[in-house]
């Protein structure tokens, strides 16, 4: 005890004393203790700090900077966004990790074929889940162009999920026309739609696989083949002819299928009597419809395609190794009994072949509308020469249109509103192909201050591009009197050939038209009945748009109303693009 | 100040400065790995695995990894990579993989190491003579070939599998009806009936004769079909340069492949396609037997009409031999972890695994008949233990199979 205390008040007397070392030993320990501590509070910091920067860099900057990225970013086409968001949940869910221990994710985003296929050669996805394997070529020939590289983009892929491209009708109309005792086939629908003005159908363009299945068989019954058809077939007048006469029986085009089904949802069979999807949508449909007829799928007689939704991998350069797991793993993922299970349940074909369509679980049944037997036989699909030909033909032999652009230029549009309108405008513009479309431009504030008259792009795009740079904000808002000048000269073209269309945006609240909202429904309703109908669009730009008003003229002609904003307008339009 | 303090305070600002440097390194450098000492790894074997026998011999190596077959002390793992022989033997002709060629590995950059660190060990590809054709462009770039063909490293086949006719039942019998015997001209005259199955005495519903050849774009089972049906058109099993360019035969080959649905989008799973897509994009068609036996009941499942397999006079057939990459690129130890991997592949017990699949064993200890063999289980299909005296065609060289390909790409793929 004394030598203790008077290590305490001596401490050089403790040197040579073994007591005297503890609190040098207590020191050294505390101190290791301390930098123990500091190291696990930088690793925590540096982890917290890492985890910032992959939660905050965006998906395109952190796959460029980060070589060890996993998650693997996948465009995919619209209609299955259900199912395929639910497959890429499950397989998140799981939390693979990488050998480096990154977590493995799959990140989808839906999107047109076009938007897609630009994506993947800008390196912005690193898989593609397109409704076709047929854009994987067209992806592939792109690439070999824009690089001049031998090697392909597309690397190793996979299928999850196959719908044929069936006609679907409401079962009233496919009796009239013999089923389910009679095959049906393109033939039939085409005769139909010509002898008959009131029947209604539509496909959407070439784009998509079941677009680019309705024109093939329209080329083929023109060219009176159904197989080995080739450009010079394509290409015949007689070929043109024909689908050019089909062509003017057709609707209105659109933006895909999925859009068409919802529409048929909401309005019923007054929407069309006869449209080309895939048999997945009609299960959908007739899964959720209440209180309207059955849709049934028609498997044409000559043939149909399958929409056979390849998974596949981009060889991008800066794909990382990881990433390359990822979809590996995704692959094996989607091949397992849990994810086909998924894929029947939404309607689809899985392609475990082991699993019956004819099972309990299966939704593929004749109350469905479907019949997992057919389809018997498959169209000849062509080379790649003859479809591009085929594509490019159909812009010239297309029904083609008469649009009216509505655009308000009233003082609510000042600023940015109305510059993210230009670009809209500028977007529908460049979007519609070819020059024969015939297009002009009602621009309105208190009255109707400019009217360009319908022409065909060819003679007067550069004219309406100068207007749309022109636009200049101000005054109110006479909405219904622009509306009326586009209608009234729509009638007076009195054009039955083409589609005939209004696209009417506005942003604010009706204030200056001389015509009432009745009249000019009133108007409409008569004039589409007695005249050439017109089919008006309209767009609520932002929220202070009087989203009434516009949806009882867009209901006075069988058309929609559309929300959009300062991010969406550009897309709208160009979706609406689609219709023409 | 008291000598304890200074330590502790040293250890400190020492671990402070040992912490800070850290910190200021990552930030500088945010690319980089972290700060660990990468352990020395397992001895990686990347497998280029031809698509016919890719399950069995990615099964294979999921079991062997598990394994844990270690050779010098060190563990070997084993890497498949899916791909068709021709897209394959396109990379090593392009040199995508990135082979030394004269260079040496001091001499390359950060990327190109990389690269070489992915360079495959080995190649099972569809058959032997994609393996003479990559030597044959590799010796006329460095005098020698990369994949030998006798020695401990020579290619060794680890399985067989022929090319059979598989065609719907419905469809066969009124084609057998028609024709009696099953051969490519009995096919050809399927193929240009005007009239389709109508005037073949079929269901009007069925369409147009589909015959099902792959793309030789995307899967060298269409070349194979190719060369088979050009042994039957000339009744003789070696074909030449002057043959497959004579105009008739080009004529009676572009009928016959004027019956193929879909050239345009056809995919390397014909197979596959065959079975998922059903009757509806092919009636019938020369598939590999594995291919055939492996997707038998699926299409029964399906479909409901069962596929009825029948051996042709010429046959042809694919050996996947196991070829194991000769050059700097890959190390010795590689190398033999490779050949460690091929033994077990020709394991009996492997082996029967394979035959599980329809691959035919190369190992003699192995039956065909032996377990649960499809062989056996689909004999009332037509399916044959013991193929029936044929005659064997025997391997083209470069010079057709690149006269086939252009005549394909001209005349079928452009059409």
């Amino acid at each position: 005890m004394a030598s203790r205390k008077s290590a305490i008040r001596n401490p050089q007397s403790t040197i040579h004393n073994p007591q005297s070392r503890r609190p040098l030993f207590i020191f050294a320990a505390a101190a290791l203790s301390l930098m123990a501590l500091l190291c696990c509070l930088a690793w925590g910091v540096m982890q917290v700090t890492e985890r910032q920067k992959q939660a905050t860099a965006t998906p395109e900057a952190a796959a460029a900077a980060d070589p060890r990225q996993a998650t693997l970013r996948v465009a995919i086409s619209p209609e299955k966004a259900v199912l395929f968001a639910e497959l890429a949940e499950a397989f998140n869910a799981q939390k693979l990790r990488t050998p480096d221990r990154r977590t493995m994710q799959v990140q989808a985003e839906a999107q047109d074929v076009e938007t897609m296929l630009q994506a993947a050669l800008a390196g912005k996805v690193e898989a593609i889940s397109p409704d076709s394997s047929l854009w994987l070529d067209d992806l592939d020939r792109a690439w070999a162009e824009q690089t001049g590289s031998a090697a392909p983009l597309v690397g190793e892929s996979c299928r999850y999920a196959v719908s044929p491209i069936v006609l679907a009708m409401w079962e009233p109309v496919a009796r009239q026309l013999g089923w389910p005792e009679r095959p049906i086939g393109w033939g039939d629908v085409q005769a139909q739609a010509q002898r008959d003005p009131n029947f209604k159908w539509s496909h959407p363009s070439t784009s998509s696989a079941s677009g680019l299945l309705a024109t093939l068989a329209e080329f083929y019954a023109g060219a009176g083949k159904t197989r080995g058809l080739t450009i010079e077939d394509a290409q015949a007048q007689p070929t043109l002819d024909y689908v050019a006469a089909v062509e003017r029986t057709v609707r209105y085009y659109g933006e895909g299928e999925l859009a068409v089904i919802e529409r048929a949802q909401k309005e019923g069979p007054g929407f069309l009597d006869a449209f080309v999807v895939q048999e997945q949508l009609i299960v959908r449909f007739n899964r959720q419809a209440q209180g309207l007829p059955r849709l049934v799928a028609v498997y044409p007689a000559e043939g149909t395609l399958w929409a056979d939704h390849p998974l596949a991998l981009l060889e991008t350069p800066t794909l990382t190794a990881n990433q390359r797991r990822t979809f590996q793993h995704f692959r094996e993922f989607l091949s397992s009994p849990e994810a086909q299970a998924k894929v029947l349940a939404h309607g689809y074909r899985p392609a475990d072949l082991t699993i019956p369509l004819d099972g309990p679980a299966s939704p593929l049944t004749a109350a469905n509308g479907v019949d997992p037997r057919q389809p018997q036989t498959t169209l000849q699909m062509p080379g790649p020469a003859v479809v591009e030909v085929v594509r490019n033909v159909w812009w010239y032999t297309k029904r083609h249109t008469n649009v009216y652009l509505v655009v308000d230029t009233s003082g609510s549009m000042t600023g940015e509103k109305l510059e993210a309108a230009r670009e809209a405008l500028r977007a529908f513009l460049a979007q519609i192909q070819g020059d024969l479309e015939r297009v002009g431009l009602v621009e309105f504030s208190s009255q109707v201050n400019n009217i360009i008259p319908l022409d065909e792009l060819g003679r007067n795009r550069a004219e309406l591009e100068q207007a749309v740079e022109a636009l200049e904000a101000g005054g109110n808002t006479a909405l219904l009197d622009a509306v009326r000048a586009a209608y009234v000269r729509l009638q007076q073209a009195n054009d039955s050939e083409r589609i005939n269309a209004i696209v009417a945006m506005t942003d604010g609240r009706e204030n200056a038209s001389l015509i009432s909202l009745q009249q000019l429904a009133r108007e409409i309703e008569q004039g589409n009945r007695t005249g050439v109908p017109v089919v008006i669009f309209c767009i609520a730009y932002g929220r202070d748009a009087d989203y009434n008003v516009l949806e009882a003229i867009a209901n006075a002609s069988g058309g929609q109303v559309r929300q959009g904003d300062l991010e969406s307008i550009r897309e709208l339009y160009k979706i609406l693009s689609t219709y023409f | 100040m008291k000598r304890t303090r200074i330590v502790f305070i040293v250890i400190v600002v020492v671990a402070l400065l040992i912490v800070g440097a850290g910190l200021l390194w990552r930030a500088l450098n945010p690319a980089q790995q972290p700060l660990t000492v990468t352990p020395k790894g397992p001895i990686q074997v990347r497998v280029i695995t031809a698509l016919p026998v890719e399950p069995w011999v990615r099964e294979a190596a999921k079991q062997f990894n598990a394994e844990q077959h270690k050779l010098e002390g060190e563990v070997v793992q084993v890497e498949i990579i899916a791909m068709d022989g021709l897209t394959a033997l396109g990379k090593f002709d392009r040199d995508d993989f990135g082979a030394l060629g004269e260079r040496s590995i001091a001499g390359l950059s950060d990327a190109e190491r990389q690269k070489l660190a992915q360079f495959p060990t080995a190649w099972i590809p569809d058959s032997r003579y994609l393996v003479e054709l990559a030597n044959a462009s590799y010796k006329e770039r460095l005098g020698r070939d990369v994949f030998l063909t006798d020695g401990e490293y020579r290619a060794r086949p680890i399985a067989i599998s022929l090319f059979a006719w598989g065609i719907y039942g419905s469809r066969a019998q009124v084609l057998q009806a028609r024709y009696g015997e099953l051969d490519w001209q009995a096919i050809h005259d399927a193929a240009i009936a005007r009239g389709g199955w109508p005037e073949l005495g079929g269901d009007p519903a069925w369409g147009f004769f589909k015959l099902v050849v792959p793309s030789p774009r995307k899967n060298v089972g269409g070349l194979a079909a190719m060369i088979a049906a050009a042994g039957e058109y000339y009744d003789r099993p070696n074909i030449s340069t002057a043959d497959v360019t004579d105009p008739d035969f080009q004529r009676w080959l572009g009928e016959l492949m004027g019956a193929v649905t879909d050239i345009s989008g056809a995919s390397a799973y014909t197979a596959e396609d065959f079975a998922l897509f059903g009757y509806s994009v092919g009636d019938g068609g020369q598939l590999l037997e594995s291919d055939l036996l492996t997707h038998m009941a699926g299409i029964q499942t399906r479909w409901a009409d069962p596929l009825i397999i029948f051996y042709p006079r010429y046959v042809t057939w694919f050996d996947f031999p196991f070829s194991v990459w000769m050059g700097a690129e890959t190390t010795a130890l590689e190398k033999n972890a490779a050949l460690e991997f091929q033994r077990y592949l020709l394991s009996p017990e492997v082996q029967r695994q394979a035959v599980a699949r329809g691959l035919r064993p190369v190992n003699p200890d192995v039956s065909v008949t032996e377990g649960d063999s499809p062989f056996v289980k689909w004999e009332a299909q037509g399916v044959k233990t013991v193929v029936p005296r044929t005659t064997a065609m025997r391997s083209p060289d470069r010079d057709v199979l690149q006269a086939l390909l252009r005549w394909f790409d001209l005349n079928v793929a452009n059409r």
